[in-house]
């Protein structure tokens, strides 16, 4: 297992419940999982996640994160 | 003393050239707040029933709102407002930037332009020096190059609020520009504005606004900074702005492409986020008083045309003259981007109309002979410039394009209403309802016609199920109520919507610049409410009844299935559409004809509009007991 850090605002926040500060949850995961996986296994529909970072990097949900890394969620657009 | 405003009001009457100042009435400044508020009030107050859009009785209402160049989280909007020649209802648009801020630093909440010019004129205000001006010099000139001019001719320190070709040529989709690439871009007011022949407005202001409470409003806000400052939206919001919505509509199934033939366009990466700020962006741009600075200021060249310099495209940009008009690459968009923004039309009902040219050529409706022997293919730079030139000069065919969608699908028959993606003549927003149906509701119930800024519930249909149609109608009336009051107070709905700053803080930074101790959320909840039925009323009261029939998209939206892409096979029916409407009126209070009632007009203090209904026969009747809220706010379902 290891640690990764979802870190969302907005909408998503209500979606993610951060236990770690206001905006982030650490949640365990199996080694090699993608960030789809992770997602839907804490109840987070893909269709709430418009974009992820890791640092300035635009990533996909295909993205396989490392341990200890966080990731950072971007919900779509509600301001329009 | 009233704090928070300028407190003073311009009434101008173009006709005559009088201009009066005078004193702005506290008590109306609380029950109506400003912007969208005074808008609503003084339409309906003002403008007789019968009275054409482009005609003399009709006013030009500009005002900037109690947040408007206050130190508050942002401040930056100004509310445009006028009978709109789309709709023939009420028709308000925002522009952020600097010009609202300006207006309030000169002293003015408020001004009300009525009559026609008889000739081309601007309006000069430098603090208490107002004077309408000879615009002649300036009249033919774009937007862009008007504000350039005027700057050159006054100075820098005006902020220039100007209309472009198309509006002086009475376009219906003609916008207000400023800052050289922001719009008060819907319901055709730069159209009004160009109409009565009023160029421009160069304003320079110099005073401080009064406030209860500078420095627990500082303090109110330097910790909304603070804390937003590490929001995790902020980075990706501030790197691509609106643009990054384009690849996510995609692949949900709601971009509109090909004139919302479908709702997937497979060439969408290069006019997506990344390409705007990987080959075109030259720096962010902010409005007045922004930390989120998300505007883009973007050089674009094209081989055999000029270099040009637009802000954007944003995502409605990118939707509607993107891969709705066929256009896959950002350096195209954006051009077209430059091209509606230097004549003056709105991009977003502009691209519409665009596309619903586009389609009716591919269909043999268009000729090329109509197009003076060009072409309107998807995607051709060449064809759509031309297209926008005969549009805003009102040659051959482009003069039943320049009176509105109406006209133009009368002009060309052969069933083109079908292909026509508005409701009330408002083009509609770059979101396809099929696949999201409350979407769907949203437009086709906005007072001022298929516009986004009213409710945006796609995260919601997605959550609950695209082809959920119950359930949803009490959300779109929360979202109605909730949004547009940040266009009546004059602050950058973004910045509670993307980076959480909340309704309270909002209300909390009210009561600090006004003293308005008791003033509530709810209180705003119910002005936003009073606004919504009061334009309802004022639209029934010059379009007739029953308030239903108005409230229906074209046939495509619930005859057509979509086609490809991942909503494919998406679709709704008229049934569907009349289950959404029975659930959403019920919810308003209103009858099932989408009449207001007396019992919701007289809850919310507008007994004498419920008389003017029912002597009209336009009043609705409650086929169950009034609701004692209306709306409801979404409970996300994963949780």
């Amino acid at each position: 297992m290891m640690t990764v850090y979802l870190k969302g605002g907005g909408l998503l926040r209500e979606y993610l419940q951060p236990d770690v500060d206001e905006y982030t949850r650490r949640v365990e995961v199996a080694e090699g999982r993608t960030l789809r996986q992770i997602l839907e296994a804490i109840g987070i529909r893909p269709v709430h996640v418009a974009m992820a970072f890791v640092g300035n990097r635009l990533v996909n949900l295909a993205y396989v994160p490392s341990d200890g890394e966080t990731i950072t969620l971007r919900p779509p657009v509600q301001g329009g | 003393m009233l704090k928070g405003f300028g407190g003073r009001q311009l009434r101008i009457n173009l006709s005559t050239g009088e201009i009066r100042t005078s004193p702005l009435d506290p008590t109306f400044a609380r029950k109506w707040l400003g912007g969208r508020g005074f808008v609503a009030k003084i339409l309906y107050d003002e403008v007789p029933r019968n009275a054409d859009p482009f005609g003399p009785e009709n006013r030009l209402v500009v005002t900037p709102g109690v947040f408007s160049g206050n130190f508050g989280p942002s401040g930056s909007k100004c509310s445009f407002g006028a009978v709109s020649p789309l709709s023939n209802g009420e028709g308000d648009s925002t522009v952020g930037g600097h010009f609202g801020p300006e207006l309030k630093f000169a002293g003015y909440d408020l001004i009300v332009f009525q009559g026609i010019s008889p000739k081309p004129v601007y309006l000069f205000i430098d603090d208490d020096r107002v004077e309408l001006r000879d615009a002649s010099a300036y009249w033919g000139q774009g937007t862009m190059e008007t504000e350039a001019a005027l700057k050159r001719d006054l100075g820098e320190d005006f902020e220039i609020a100007a209309v472009g070709p198309a509006a002086e040529n009475r376009v219906v989709f003609a916008c207000i520009g400023h800052d050289y690439g922001r719009q008060a871009g819907r319901c055709g007011v730069g159209a009004v504005m160009g109409g009565k022949r009023l160029k421009a407005i160069a304003v320079r202001g110099t005073r401080s606004t009064p406030l209860h409470d500078l420095p627990t409003l500082k303090e109110l806000t330097l910790r909304i900074i603070k804390r937003t400052a590490q929001h995790p939206n902020m980075a990706p919001w501030q790197k691509y702005g609106t643009a990054m919505f384009v690849g996510w509509s995609n692949e949900h199934g709601v971009y509109p492409t090909h004139n919302f033939q479908t709702t997937y366009f497979d060439r969408y990466a290069g006019i997506d986020g990344g390409p705007l700020v990987e080959r075109i962006l030259v720096t962010n741009k902010a409005c007045f008083g922004c930390w989120m600075n998300c505007g883009k200021y973007s050089k674009v060249q094209i081989e055999g045309k000029d270099t040009v310099y637009v802000e954007g495209p944003e995502y409605e940009t990118g939707s509607l003259c993107g891969g709705n008009c066929g256009f896959d690459q950002i350096e195209q968009v954006a051009y077209v981007n430059w091209l509606c923004d230097t004549v003056g039309i709105d991009t977003m009902t502009g691209g519409n109309i665009i596309a619903f040219a586009m389609e009716c050529y591919e269909k043999g409706l268009i000729t090329r002979k109509q197009l003076e022997g060009h072409e309107l293919r998807w995607g051709n730079l060449e064809d759509v410039e031309h297209f926008i030139r005969m549009v805003v000069e009102r040659r051959g065919i482009g003069e039943y394009f320049a009176r509105g969608y109406q006209a133009a699908a009368a002009y060309i028959g052969g069933g083109a209403e079908r292909y026509t993606c508005q409701v009330k003549g408002q083009g509609m927003s770059g979101y396809d309802g099929r696949g999201a149906p409350a979407m769907l509701l949203a437009y086709m119930t906005a007072d001022i016609g298929a516009h986004h800024n009213r409710a945006w519930t796609i995260t919601m249909d997605e959550d609950l199920g695209k082809d959920v149609i119950r359930g949803k109608a009490k959300v779109v009336v929360h979202l109605q109520h909730i949004r547009p009051l940040f266009d009546t107070i004059s602050s950058c709905r973004l910045f509670w919507g993307e980076i959480d700053v909340t309704d309270q803080e909002h209300i909390d930074a009210i009561k600090l610049m006004t003293g308005w101790d008791d003033f509530t959320l709810e209180e705003a909840m119910r002005l936003s409410e009073r606004i919504w039925n009061l334009n309802r009323a004022h639209f029934l009261e010059r379009n007739g009844g029953p308030g239903r029939k108005f409230d229906y998209p074209n046939a495509r939206f619930y005859e057509e299935a979509v086609p490809s892409g991942p909503a494919k096979g998406a679709r709704l029916t008229l049934a569907d559409l009349d289950v959404m409407l029975d659930e959403y009126y019920a919810a308003r209070g209103w009858g099932l004809d989408g009449n207001p009632s007396r019992e919701v007009l007289e809850d919310l203090g507008l007994e004498d509009v419920a008389t003017n209904l029912e002597r009209a026969g336009l009043l609705g009747q409650l086929s169950a007991p009034l609701p004692p809220v209306r709306g409801e706010k979404y409970k996300p379902k994963a949780f």
